[in-house]
């Protein structure tokens, strides 16, 4: 039995709607309780800002196609390198750290539970292997769909309960968290090389178009009754004109759900570009945002790039191979048989460059327009548009108008008759800051439930002190102190335990592996349908009984099991 | 004779490779497989014997024909025997010359050595106590 | 004991469909494997080393696991330089503590990979790899290319299972519709079945990558008549069939990395697989060797962010293949202790480093009587993976399969005893 109390802490609380107030939070065997007694562990937070641990909803940590980007980049590994000391090993990589180096820089930052954006189900092995070598945080795993044969067929047939069935299937056996569907029909096509321009194509052989799958895998998302919505990277990523495409797709999103969003949106900043070619590129962030607005059952991350180097990687491989034909620079592809793609190229975004320049707007814009911060998150889709560790700069950028006109006055001069945040005066306030960074981010991700994004009682004691004054500091002019408060914890508690203090990994955890286990009715079960058995055995590379990852693979997890309505 | 010499895997050697201790891996990899022209050339019939001289040393190896290997070619498969001529430098990749240094062929009616003799031979001791 | 679906423990193919029945500690059949995997599995419980031996005065005696366990534990703590080797035929677990331990003691630690295709992995470092997962070359690829290497003879499965004889969900006629291009320096077994036998002079492969990337980018106009023995026809009739494939797979060996060249042939085959997905859409995959030597690569990356030869002496990840791969600090007699996991130095090294190699304290974990036994002084005997212990193991495409148990011989794992040294280190050396 372990008991501690954070004392004197400014909390900010969005879903318990806490919004600094100085209490003590008192912890008992990991969960937040009333109260604790006299021999408690006690931190004294000394009135600095105290928020629920944060999450991340949209991040590449661990898989094949991370492991790959680390393997196929020493460059990268030298460049963040730290000693071993202590309980803490020796890390490597900036763009594509290590998974003790992930790990441990999400500590520092008051990070505490990951959703790993993209796990293809054949190599849904390796994520887990990765996701117990991760000690200090809590993680799930989207669960790649986009080309999935099954799916297609199942769509192409107009059987919704068969979609429901077959995710529901693939989801308990790969040990899933939620449905993901990258460039939906693009991955499939890629397999012989072609690719997929908008929500209207073909899928070559199967029949299907993109929004079809969309709007089917909406539905049977719901008929699982998962906790997290589909999770959509849309067709046409990183296009001259790809707005249009992308608030086609937004608009074909139904309303079903009373406590969450029905679609996820991830990315959006790749997505939300104008003009017919590179020379007239320039941001739709407006037209973008504006459709978000509108439309309450849509929920989007930033996808914010930040200048410098970087590692891009996606199963989005026919867009890896495009940026690889841009840049020049070394290219892995990555095809995953019945399933999906993915791709993997390093890239440098420069201030001098205008596309970049661009980009780095787009981003900043979407965040600063959507009205409501539950629903544009803040990510860099790490480390596709930054490595995570730019998160507290992104932060100051969207509480300080000076900070975004210093570095405006920086970028690319022809950037300006391009985008329009030079015109955008919005400052974000702390409150809002925690909504995109833990608390909406878990509502978007349907684990409130279970204690995540919040302090309530009975809350997972997942808990971030930040050495900053709330009441001493302007963030609209001391942007500096904004970045560097958010780039180290005073505190990082972890199910009731420190885990780092001022910059220094204190203990070596275990992570929870929160998965979905949909229960579904014995003649929707999968595992004996004979025309997805004879799939299975004849097309896939692994025998279907050596398919499903074993429970051996989850060290601590966490199993959400959901009424399925099939 | 000067010769490339090459190594590589063999399905006899594959099947080997777990015992290798038992005298069919000592067969499978002390075999130097060459074009029947150059073995005529050597003057010997597939079966007889050859001393291989290469960077790191010398070996004797049992002569086997095979037409698919070209002249001035020898392909050995890969296991202590080829190893005992081949050079640890590695041009600082991490990779010696398995398939590119050149060896002196000549005649021999020296015996093949076991493979516990050539392990004694770089220093180690024979284990004996599996023997039936 | 009829057990289904068993993996192969042999070849990176990982083929995951064997039937094999055991009767109480005797495999009496095994269905569906090749000549390499059946000889492997048929004598799963033979020849194994009773218990652990070490070497004193001169003499081998048997020892306990205890004794062998501290004497290991003893010279890897007393070493300024040790080396921890092999870790391909093992379990991926094992393989996680191994670099635990390495980080701990300050140590080296390499997989056979540096032998193998070490080159390819810095080919790959430095122009990327464009590949896939085999299932994917099964059902699509109507093109299938093998340079530098003898599928027959080392991969005997691979044609069957992922390319030439295998059912393809987008070939009508899978075994006509695929053509088939060989290139090599010696003519094998595989030659007979190929659309193109392309013959290179032993050396002569990176010449023959750059006459084709040259034709493939239309300058067919700089290549001389013949290339390293090729002739220029046959080099337009190849670069023609790889361009108008649908979907080619280059598949290739050591006989590319081990060649004049090394790492150097790699990339340029890369390259020119990046230049045929400007027309169609092509894939390349190394054939490797042990089954789990792409494991150890896996994990050693997400561990300390280097596939091999991994330096922790500066207490960072340190990585420089050409001075921390094994065969150059033997060479170099560098490393003053070894502990050899799973693998086979004694058949698979030059002698002077195996003349070092003996000269230094050393412990082999490994459950046979090897050609490496001779030159350590102690082995611990444990169960084989995919036998009798199960365990992770990751495919030459990257998919991470869980290997099966099928016999209990009452030998400890790899993991179990890797995992005692490492208690024993920890209780001088702490973290």
């Amino acid at each position: 039995m372990s008991e501690l109390l954070v004392k004197n802490a400014y909390v900010i609380d969005p879903i318990n709607h806490i919004d600094g107030e100085v209490m003590d939070i008192a912890v008992k065997d990991g969960y937040i309780v009333e109260d604790v007694g006299p021999k408690a562990t006690v931190l004294d937070a000394e009135g600095c800002l105290t928020l629920p641990g944060g999450v991340d909803s949209h991040t590449h940590v661990c898989g094949t196609k991370v492991n790959f980007g680390r393997y196929m980049s020493p460059e990268d590994m030298r460049a963040g390198r730290e000693v071993r000391r202590g309980v803490k090993h020796a890390t490597s990589g900036y763009s594509v750290p290590t998974t003790y180096a992930n790990s441990y820089r999400y500590a520092l930052m008051g990070y505490t539970t990951l959703l790993e954006g993209a796990m293809a189900p054949l190599e849904a092995r390796h994520t887990h292997e990765e996701f117990s070598a991760t000690p200090l945080q809590d993680m799930m795993a989207n669960t790649l769909f986009d080309g999935n044969w099954a799916v297609m067929k199942a769509v192409a047939e107009g059987d919704i309960e068969r979609v429901a069935a077959i995710v529901g299937w693939t989801l308990s056996a790969v040990k899933g968290f939620g449905i993901k569907l990258t460039n939906p029909g693009g991955t499939e096509a890629w397999g012989y090389g072609k690719d997929i321009s908008c929500i209207k194509d073909e899928v070559p052989h199967f029949g299907v178009t993109p929004a079809e799958i969309i709007e089917a895998m909406i539905q049977a998302c719901e008929m699982l009754r998962l906790p997290h919505s589909v999770h959509l990277h849309c067709n046409n990523l990183g296009t001259p004109g790809n707005y249009a495409c992308t608030i086609g797709t937004f608009n074909l999103v139904p309303d079903l759900n009373k406590t969450r969003q029905s679609l996820y949106a991830t990315h959006v900043q790749f997505h939300s570009y104008g003009g017919s070619d590179w020379k007239t590129f320039c941001s739709k962030a407006e037209p973008v945002a504006y459709t978000v607005n509108n439309l309450p059952q849509i929920v989007i991350d930033m996808g914010q790039v930040m200048f410098g180097k970087t590692t891009t990687m996606t199963a989005d491989g026919p867009m890896e191979f495009n940026l690889y034909r841009l840049h020049h620079n070394k290219w892995s592809n990555h095809d995953v048989e019945l399933e999906t793609g993915s791709g993997i190229i390093p890239v440098l975004y420069r201030k001098k460059n205008l596309v970049n320049s661009i980009m780095w707007s787009i981003g900043l814009e979407l965040a600063l327009l959507v009205k409501d911060p539950w629903r544009c998150l803040l990510t860099t889709d790490n480390p596709n548009g930054a490595p995570f560790v730019k998160y507290p700069e992104i932060i100051a950028l969207l509480m300080s108008k000076k900070y975004r006109d210093a570095e405006f006055a920086t970028v690319n001069r022809r950037t300006e008759s391009r985008v329009i945040l030079p015109a955008l005066e919005r400052e974000m306030d702390w409150n809002e800051i925690a909504v995109m960074t833990r608390a909406g981010q878990a509502k978007a991700l349907g684990i409130t439930g279970i204690g995540k994004g919040h302090l309530g009682i009975g809350a997972e004691a997942d808990i971030a002190v930040y050495p900053l004054k709330v009441g001493e500091i302007d963030p609209a002019q001391e942007y500096q102190k904004i970045i560097d408060g958010f780039s180290k914890t005073r505190w990082t508690v972890k199910r009731g335990r420190p885990v780092a203090r001022d910059g220094e990994i204190l203990v070596h955890g275990e992570n929870t592996t929160i998965w979905v286990d949909p229960k579904i009715s014995p003649e929707h079960d999968m595992s004996h349908d004979p025309e997805f058995t004879e799939m299975f055995n004849h097309w896939y590379s692994v025998r279907m009984s050596n398919y499903p990852v074993q429970d051996e693979y989850l060290k601590r997890n966490l199993r959400i099991e959901t009424e399925a309505t099939i | 004779m000067k010769a490339l010499f090459n190594t590589g895997r063999t399905v006899a050697q594959g099947q080997g490779l777990e015992v290798k201790a038992r005298p069919e891996y000592m067969e499978a990899t002390s075999i130097c497989m060459m074009n029947p022209v150059d073995l005529m050339d050597l003057d010997l019939e597939e079966g007889e014997r050859v001393l291989v001289r290469g960077p790191a040393g010398e070996v004797v190896l049992t002569t086997v024909q095979n037409e698919g290997i070209p002249r001035g070619t020898v392909y050995v498969p890969m296991g202590p025997y080829a190893n005992a001529v081949v050079d640890t430098e590695t041009h600082a990749t991490g990779m010696p010359d398995f398939k590119s240094c050149i060896v002196d062929l000549e005649p021999t009616d020296d015996e093949v050595k076991s493979q516990t003799e050539l392990m004694e031979a770089v220093g180690g001791l024979a284990y004996r106590g599996d023997e039936e | 004991m009829i057990h289904e679906d068993m993996i192969c423990p042999f070849c990176g193919c990982l083929c995951d469909d064997l039937v094999i029945e055991t009767k109480g500690t005797e495999v009496v059949r095994v269905d569906n494997a090749c000549t390499l995997g059946s000889h492997k599995l048929m004598n799963a419980g033979k020849h194994r080393l009773k218990g652990p031996i070490m070497r004193d005065s001169g003499q081998w005696r048997d020892a306990s696991y205890e004794e062998a366990i501290e004497y290991a534990a003893g010279i890897l703590l007393d070493a300024d330089r040790p080396l921890l080797y092999g870790w391909s035929s093992t379990q991926g677990e094992a393989q996680g503590t191994g670099v635990s331990m390495a980080e701990l003691l300050g140590g080296v630690i390499d997989s056979t990979t540096s032998v193998c295709h070490g080159p390819s992995i810095l080919a790959i470092q430095e122009v990327g790899h464009p590949g896939c997962t085999l299932g994917q070359v099964k059902n699509r690829a109507d093109l299938i290319v093998y340079w530098g290497c003898n599928p027959t003879e080392a991969h005997p499965r691979h044609m069957s299972r992922y390319t030439t004889y295998a059912d393809g969900y987008f070939l009508e006629n899978a075994f006509r519709d695929r053509k088939l291009i060989l290139v090599d320096v010696r003519k094998t077994e595989t030659a007979s079945i190929a659309d193109e036998f392309v013959q290179v002079k032993p050396g002569g492969d990176y010449a023959v990558l750059s006459a084709l990337r040259a034709i493939v980018r239309g300058r067919e106009d700089v290549v001389p008549p013949t290339v390293a023995g090729v002739t220029k026809e046959q080099l337009l009739r190849v670069a023609a069939l790889c361009k108008e494939a649908k979907f080619g797979a280059l598949f290739f060996g050591v006989g590319l990395t081990m060649s004049p060249g090394k790492y150097k042939n790699v990339r340029n085959a890369i390259e020119l697989v990046d230049e045929l997905n400007r027309h169609t859409k092509f894939t390349l995959t190394p054939l490797r060797g042990h089954y789990n030597v792409y494991g150890s690569n896996e994990v050693f990356t997400w561990m300390t962010g280097y596939p091999y030869a991994v330096d922790f002496s500066r207490q960072i990840a340190f990585y420089n293949p050409g001075e921390t791969t094994a065969v150059d600090l033997m060479a170099r007699k560098e490393c003053d202790a070894a502990l050899i996991v799973a693998s086979d130095p004694g058949a698979h090294f030059p002698k002077k480093c195996l003349e070092h190699l003996a000269s230094i304290p050393t412990v082999l974990i490994d459950p046979m009587h090897t050609m490496t036994t001779p030159l350590v002084k102690c082995q611990i005997p444990t169960a084989v993976t995919g036998m009798d212990a199960p365990g992770t193991a990751y495919r030459m495409d990257g998919v991470p399969i869980h290997v099966k148990k099928f016999l209990d011989l009452g030998y400890p794992t790899d993991t179990e005893i890797i995992g005692k040294i490492f208690e024993k280190v920890k209780e001088v050396r702490h973290p």
